[in-house]
């Protein structure tokens, strides 16, 4: 099977600043990755280097199996995370722009640009100007541009960033289809739970460097759960007792009633056996790790000393302010200031 | 190449196929006709008819028959007729040449009828009063501070010396002397009261020393029939004016075309980059075509802009027969179009790609303001001297030689061909190391957000990229 990205010992630095620091990647055809991290982690960087927009310092790069993007950019459907439309362009002729670009024409193109714009249920805007259009819709218009040509490797960045719930949700079927249609989907995002909800596969970079690469399932399985999180029947029960059970480390208060701590080396079917033994429970489930949860432990197993845990954490959950961050990392990839 | 010329369309066609532009393009002829169409209305606006006397002091005994004659109702309407006369001939005469030299046959003009009335003013209601010889000057201007000029008050005194008509032992003649009220109109002094005056002074002049009037007139006036400068393209009618203003138009031609498509080119770039389409763009096409496609898309804005003016000035030379213009000329400024153009337009597209919003690109912009103002300054000292060591020199130094050639080849004297041809090369070569310069500063800066740099951190970009 040929790689639709492959990638060894890529470097690239700005001035003082190493945004992509030695990384290898490789990506089998037709899966679909979360390519994750905060904020300035390089992932805009490494993905502005896959489509030789910038040009690496060093290392080796081959994407479709060409050296360089510039001659597969056909094949290559890109959304940028800093993306905008011609405001003063109608909808139609913006798509049929974009179209040409991407090397179609014709009525294929016509009819093209019209069968997306149905599904997205844009096709009354079609005749607008750009600038008429929110900010969702916008975002559609440019999610067709991306994709009107059918490629076969398609690159998000920050795909939801700005996305109310409702078209987060028709994106990701979007997305979805896409993946299913045999496409490989690479999209990048610093919000972990929405790799969790849409990827098989995940790489998570940090300052440049990869921290993971791997199944979403097989880190699943790698990180057994080491909480366990319970409701007591009566809210006032005390379950200090618990405490003493071997199986169990240490029982505190948690955000959405008690968890317990997992000891050591026990099994954790053994340790929900002793809870609901012990107490009565009205709810009890083991705690999964989260992406972000994950991500953090490899970064302080890394040993980048006095990480700011919290901070970290902050930054990954800013889902929501992504413009913020996007500028920031903007900043930090052209000008070498870190962010 | 085909995505270069996709975004080169997209740019010409959003640009041009504007309601700006359009009305743009079309409001500056239309506002030079209009105005000069206007200006005769505006200057001849309506004035309230004039009504009242010239008082004549006459110590000569021998000028007020001539006046009082020549300020009768009837001489004052032949007076104004004629001048309305003149004007009307005027133009059946310039009306008939134009449709003669387009092919049109000279009798396809009708003839402005000789009834039309022309805005020359209500003819005025002027009595002559004639005082003493030894009244007193001073007493009869009080008059002219009283009443008004459109009921019968005093309008002017005229006070005739003896030796208006007498002259000295030196055989020179006297002055005389016009006295007027305030705010008369101009039209009154200029076309009748000077006039009749200098006209029966002289007829007493004449008749003192009895000499026949007409006869002398006759004599003295001496008409020009034609006037035509041979060239070796033919016989043309211009004269200094043209030849003064052909180098004029030229060089306003290509600064126009030059200025316009350059700094379109930039403020597009801006808006690219600001809204962000550009990340979009680039995962289609790489920068260099980007930049690419841009500059020959406004190359063709700078190139219309041109032909609409250029066609519409050389059809009126044509037309007007005013100047020859050589074909090789029309060569000359389409070659020192488009290296001034990919000079100033790489330049601009750099700056766009480098800030953020428009309000950033001004302090970069100070180069290309200079270069713009250097033509404006050597205008004048270039067309007067084509040939003089520092216009020759000028014309080898980029950026400003295409403008600097402009005028020469348009001058009188046209600088030789070697000359133009060694101009063009280095216009070229420079054209060329700007366009590459631009176009790394375009890639570095176009995905840039963030601080505008510095001209020092675009010369870095350069050396960097």
């Amino acid at each position: 099977m040929t790689h639709a990205i492959d990638i060894q010992g890529l470097r690239k630095s700005f001035g003082a600043k190493v945004a992509v620091d030695n990384l290898d990647l490789t990506l089998p055809t037709g899966k679909l990755y979360g390519f994750i991290g905060p904020n300035g982690a390089g992932k805009t960087t490494t993905i502005r280097m896959i489509l030789s927009i910038l040009f690496p310092d060093a290392g080796k790069l081959s994407v479709l199996g060409k050296a360089s993007a510039s001659d597969s950019k056909d094949r290559i459907g890109y959304l940028p995370e800093e993306r905008g439309v011609y405001r003063k362009m109608k909808v139609a002729a913006f798509l049929d722009h974009m179209g040409k670009l991407k090397g179609m024409s014709g009525p294929p193109l016509k009819r093209t640009i019209h069968d997306w714009l149905e599904r997205v249920a844009l096709a009354d805007v079609a005749g607008k100007r750009c600038e008429e259009l929110s900010k969702g819709m916008q975002q559609k218009v440019q999610f067709i541009a991306t994709v009107m040509h059918e490629p076969e490797l398609l690159i998000l960045d920050e795909p939801f960033s700005g996305l109310d719930p409702v078209n987060m949700r028709l994106l990701r079927e979007l997305i979805r289809e896409q993946h299913e249609q045999g496409r490989t989907v690479i999209f990048s995002t610093h919000v972990m739970f929405q790799a969790e909800q849409l990827c098989e596969h995940v790489v998570m970079i940090n300052s440049g460097k990869k921290v993971l690469d791997d199944d979403l399932a097989a880190i699943r399985a790698r990180h057994e759960p080491t909480e366990i999180e319970f409701e007591p029947l009566d809210i006032d029960d005390d379950p200090a007792p618990l405490s003493g059970l071997s199986q169990i480390a240490g029982v505190r208060k948690g955000e959405q009633g008690w968890e317990a701590t997992i000891a050591d080396g026990a099994p954790p079917s053994e340790a929900l056996r002793a809870i609901v033994g012990a107490a009565a429970v009205a709810k009890i489930e083991l705690k999964r790790p989260t992406l972000e949860d994950i991500f953090i432990d490899k970064v302080l197993e890394q040993g980048s000393a006095n990480i700011d845990t919290e901070a970290l954490r902050a930054s990954l959950r800013a889902g929501a302010n992504a413009a913020e961050g996007a500028d920031a990392e903007a900043v930090a990839a052209g000008e070498g200031v870190t962010s | 190449m085909r995505r270069v010329l996709q975004v080169a369309w997209r740019e010409f066609a959003s640009t041009v196929f504007t309601k700006g532009f359009i009305i743009g393009v079309a409001i500056v002829p239309v506002i030079m006709i209009v105005l000069i169409g206007l200006m005769p209305l505006l200057m001849s606006d309506e004035a309230p008819k004039v009504v009242g006397s010239v008082a004549v002091i006459d110590k000569t005994n021998a000028v007020l028959p001539g006046i009082e004659s020549r300020m009768t109702p009837e001489a004052i309407l032949r007076r104004q007729n004629d001048s309305a006369d003149r004007v009307r001939e005027a133009a059946n005469t310039a009306a008939k040449e134009t449709a003669g030299r387009l092919g049109l046959g000279e009798d396809t003009v009708p003839e402005i009828p000789a009834d039309t009335p022309l805005d020359m003013g209500e003819a005025p209601e002027i009595t002559i009063e004639a005082l003493a010889a030894d009244a007193d000057l001073e007493q009869a201007k009080t008059a002219l501070l009283t009443g008004d000029a459109r009921s019968g008050g005093r309008l002017a005194i005229v006070v005739l010396e003896e030796s208006v008509v007498t002259p000295d032992e030196q055989g020179d003649y006297g002055a005389y002397d016009l006295f007027l009220r305030e705010r008369l109109d101009d039209r009154v002094t200029n076309n009748h009261i000077q006039p009749v005056v200098r006209q029966a002074i002289r007829e007493a002049r004449f008749a003192a020393t009895g000499d026949d009037y007409r006869e002398i007139g006759k004599r003295w006036s001496v008409t020009r029939g034609e006037r035509k400068t041979v060239t070796a393209g033919g016989e043309t009618e211009g004269g200094e004016i043209a030849n003064m203003l052909l180098p004029m138009g030229a060089m306003l031609l290509l600064f126009i075309s030059v200025f316009t498509g350059g700094s379109y080119l930039m403020t597009t770039t801006i808006e690219e980059k600001s809204s962000r389409v550009v990340e979009l763009l680039l995962s289609a096409v790489s920068p260099m075509q980007l930049m690419t496609g841009k500059v020959i898309g406004q190359m063709g804005v700078g190139a219309l802009l041109m032909l609409v003016y250029g066609g519409v000035g050389i059809g009126a030379i044509t037309v007007f027969n005013l100047v020859n213009i050589e074909p090789s000329l029309i060569v000359y400024l389409l070659f020192f179009f488009v290296i001034a153009y990919f000079i100033i337009g790489s330049f601009m597209a750099a700056i766009g790609a480098a800030v953020n919003e428009l309000r950033e690109a001004q302090a970069l912009q100070t180069p290309v303001m200079m270069v713009a103002m250097v033509p404006w300054i050597l205008w004048l000292p270039i067309s007067r001297d084509p040939n003089s060591v520092f216009a020759t020199t000028l014309s080898f130094v980029p950026p400003v030689n295409p403008f600097v050639m402009i005028l020469r080849l348009t001058s009188t004297e046209p600088p030789p061909a070697w000359q133009v041809w060694v101009s063009i090369v280095i216009g070229l070569v420079s054209a060329w190391l700007v366009a590459w310069a631009a176009a790394k500063v375009f890639r570095v800066g176009i995905l840039l957000h963030g601080k505008p740099p510095s001209f020092g951190t675009l010369i870095k970009w350069v050396r960097m990229a």
